[in-house]
């Protein structure tokens, strides 16, 4: 069977290819749909197959077919609602109903879509280059050598365990480390600064924003992870979402939740702010705030406040700031050209205002095209 | 291996009869690789059997695959045992492979197949290794996706119907009975030596024909190489059609028989929690489908309680026959059958009767023609145009349009002149013409207009 094996690996490195080169053709399409959006994994993506698959004459969505299980007419086929707890589904040729997913990297994938929209690598910014791992010898273990001991620690734990074992003698107080004590001093990795970054996701939830508008935040989202991800090591994402009050909530939450209000955009800046200053200080992180709004904001004063704070706090302290906004049937869109007319010449201040879909690619390659 | 012999003695008792059987040990690392080539060792390279790979890895199948049955169609039967399997396990899949083998071997669906495909399939993935050399590995492979997209337009009948003629030939002539395996190797001689004798441009005689792969195959101005890649491609689709046609009743054949021969008196009595958990997990049937080891185990009971000759069945049918004959009233009920209503929503399919004469005829009408749609060469144009005419037997079911333009573009990139495919949507009819690399599609006939998507 020997030969069999070698062949699959053959077919299957094959297989990859034809997936990668299939994303690769179809990567404006992907830019623009949720397809593989939570399909991501730390390392990988899962791409989902049905669109390699060779076209064929087949069948559309009026094929009915027979099913088995309880239930009365008109409940769900798959018992998901109640009574019915059956199976249900299409007799015979069942090909394609369990969705084929084909793993790409990320990585890969990044630099397919630094490609394809020519985006620059990310500049040096400060001290030294980018990618610097470097540590301290802060850290403890318990082998090593034994230049390395660390005596106090050791010495330490002999005590202690004297002490447990009822065996000190405060007149004649010896204490003797023995092999289990021994520990040593070990190199504890510290990521450098310069290689570390935080992405901050603002997103407007006011009653406005609709589902298509937070879809296609979420595409966006999506993509200026996967690129910075693949230019910094370790990278932490950071959801905030705002009405006239802001708040930090996990990723779920941040794609589904659907909030009604007014807006207040100065709410989210300041606590992006203290987040900044609490958790993500500029020497030990790249920061990227990103807000995302349909371009209402409550009152013109609190715009000024907006502005302020961007001038004032968070340029100071951030790689870029970048706006993104959503059309919507609601919005003004009048934010955009309030922050346009502020910062006319500030290369750090991005903005780009997304229609549909369509207009995705061309905000991405705004926000990430400067290499910052 | 004692145990295949007692399992093989059992069955040969309980009257059932094969070719030789050989089992193949496999390691459990290996069994999706085996899998993926549909049990025989040597196939062409193909990144669709990497794929067929990785669907085996990641899904999740019917069935005994968790333990893992592979039963390969040929003279001697071929099977794989996983080494890992408990000794329950591998009697369980011993015992339903014999069902296989006896079906293979006296199920009329399978008299035209080719039992020596072993060789064959060798043979097709040198040839393909020669071209690959000759015309290079991306000529080629986008050939064989070209070939392998065109692979389901046959008549699931037509070996069927081409071994009987035969038979029927020979009886009336007298003339030797291994005449059709000499006639189809000829056939397969004339389509791998080609252009010489089938040469393009005149209206062929065979129309109206549904075997569309064969005929373009034979009547368009290909290369040598290509038309033995269409050739290849042909033969081994015709090889796995009875498969195709026979799902529900030679799974439900072979899980009856493993049932019966296992409680039988070949399980030891402390086997038996553990027998009973492994079958009851292969035939339950769980939400999104309609498990054909379940549905095809209980007919055949059925059918023993209706009084019915069991061998007769499994001799004659195929699903559809089969379904048709077995499947009544009754059978209906107790199975809790329904026909499944797709919503326009889009929240999934609701449960749309419980009629008996209405659950039948969905069954039937999805099982029919290999579950594929029917799709017919009606006309070629002549005068020089050469537009091939399709037609689609629409049953009410819609073709997915956007797919449906790709494809006849493959045929019109193929047959080197306009391709038009009748076909409808719901009750209104639609024609999708292919011509210079662009898809139009029109109501009947009304104005032409682009199709959305990626059709255009």
């Amino acid at each position: 069977m020997g030969g069999q094996i070698y062949r699959i690996d053959r077919d299957r490195a094959r297989f990859k290819e034809v997936v990668r080169g299939r994303i690769r053709e179809d990567l404006q399409r992907y830019l623009a749909s949720s397809e593989l959006i939570g399909k991501r994994g730390d390392r990988v993506v899962s791409v989902p197959v049905p669109s390699v698959e060779l076209p064929r004459f087949r069948f559309g969505s009026n094929d009915g077919g027979v099913g088995q299980g309880p239930g009365e007419v008109g409940d769900a086929a798959d018992g998901r609602d109640g009574e019915a707890d059956g199976g249900a589904g299409g007799a015979g040729e069942q090909e394609g109903t369990h969705i084929l997913e084909a793993e790409v990297e990320l990585e890969e994938l990044a630099s397919m879509l630094g490609e394809e929209l020519g985006l620059p690598n990310i500049l040096p910014r400060g001290r030294d280059e980018l990618d610097a791992s470097g540590g301290q010898w802060s850290g403890i273990r318990g082998q090593g050598p034994q230049s390395l001991r660390h005596f106090r620690r050791t010495f330490r734990r002999a005590l202690v365990r004297t002490i447990a074992a009822g065996e000190l003698d405060l007149e004649r107080p010896v204490v003797t480390p023995i092999r289990e004590d021994h520990l040593y001093r070990a190199l504890k990795p510290k990521p450098r600064p310069e290689s570390s970054a935080v992405i901050m996701h603002m997103m407007d939830v006011s009653g406005s924003m609709g589902r298509e508008q937070k879809d296609i935040v979420r595409i966006e989202a999506f993509w200026i992870d996967t690129w910075l991800r693949s230019q910094y090591r370790n990278l932490e994402v950071v959801y905030i979402v705002h009405d006239a009050a802001a708040k930090v909530v996990d990723k779920d939450t941040f794609f589904h939740l659907r909030e009604s209000g007014g807006t207040k955009i100065s709410s989210a800046y300041e606590l992006c702010l203290d987040l900044i200053k609490e958790r993500y200080h500029p020497d030990d992180f790249n920061i990227y705030p990103f807000h995302y709004s349909d371009g209402d904001n409550w009152s013109a004063r609190d715009t000024d406040r907006c502005v302020s704070l961007v001038r004032d706090e968070l340029l100071p302290r951030v790689n870029q700031f970048c706006y993104g906004q959503v059309k919507s049937a609601y919005g003004s869109g009048q934010f955009k050209k309030d922050l346009d007319t502020a910062f006319p010449e500030e290369t750090a201040l991005v903005t780009a205002g997304v229609d549909d879909r369509s207009g995705i690619p061309r905000a991405i390659k705004a926000f990430l095209g400067q290499g910052r | 291996m004692r145990e295949a012999q007692r399992a093989e003695a059992a069955a040969t008792d309980a009257g059932l009869s094969f070719f030789e059987v050989v089992f193949e040990m496999l390691d459990a690392a290996d069994v999706n690789a085996v899998a993926a080539y549909g049990g025989f060792p040597t196939r062409y390279p193909s990144w669709r059997f990497g794929m067929e790979y990785e669907r085996l890895a990641k899904g999740h199948e019917w069935g005994l695959s968790k333990i893992y049955e592979l039963v390969v169609n040929h003279d001697p039967t071929i099977a794989y045992l996983v080494r890992s399997n408990s000794l329950m396990e591998q009697k369980l899949v011993m015992a339903h492979v014999f069902g296989h083998a006896d079906f293979f071997r006296h199920n009329a669906w399978f008299a035209p197949t080719e039992r020596h495909m072993l060789d064959r399939f060798e043979e097709h993935a040198r040839r393909i290794q020669e071209h690959v050399e000759r015309h290079g590995q991306d000529r080629v492979e986008r050939f064989l996706d070209v070939a392998l997209s065109l692979e389901p337009l046959m008549d699931p009948h037509g070996p069927q119907r081409r071994y009987r003629a035969a038979q029927s030939r020979a009886a009336r002539g007298g003339a030797p009975a291994g005449s059709s395996q000499v006639e189809r190797s000829r056939a397969s001689l004339r389509l791998v030596m080609g252009g010489a004798e089938a040469a393009p441009g005149p209206v062929a005689p065979e129309l109206p024909t549904f075997d569309l792969l064969t005929f373009i195959a034979e009547h368009s101005e290909l290369e040598d190489w290509e038309r033995d890649v269409l050739g290849i491609v042909a033969a081994e689709a015709e090889y796995f059609l009875p498969q195709r046609l026979t799902k529900i009743i030679n799974e439900g054949w072979a899980s009856f028989w493993h049932s019966r021969l296992l409680t039988g008196g070949l399980l030891d009595p402390s086997e038996l929690v553990e027998f009973a958990d492994c079958h009851s997990s292969a035939t339950q049937a769980a939400p999104g489908q309609l498990n054909p080891y379940k549905l095809g185990i209980e007919l055949f009971r059925h059918a023993e309680h209706l009084g019915l000759d069991l061998f007769r069945l499994r001799a004659v049918h195929n699903d559809v026959s089969f379904v048709d004959e077995v499947m009544d009233e009754e059978f209906i009920q107790r199975s809790a059958l329904f026909v499944s209503e797709q919503h326009r929503s889009g929240e999934g399919a609701r449960i749309g009767t419980r009629d008996h004469v209405a659950v039948k005829q969905e069954l039937l009408r999805s099982l029919a023609w290999a579950g594929q749609p029917r799709i017919e060469l009606v006309d070629v144009a002549g005068g020089g145009s050469r537009e091939l005419t399709l037609r689609h037997h629409h049953d009410g079911r819609d073709l997915k349009l956007d797919e449906a333009a790709q494809v006849l573009k493959t045929i019109e990139g193929l047959w080197r002149a306009p391709v038009q495919l009748i076909t409808a949507e719901g009750d209104d009819e639609r024609r999708l013409s292919a011509a210079g690399g662009v898809v139009q599609v029109r109501a009947d006939e009304g104005p032409p207009s682009a199709l959305p998507s990626k059709a255009s």
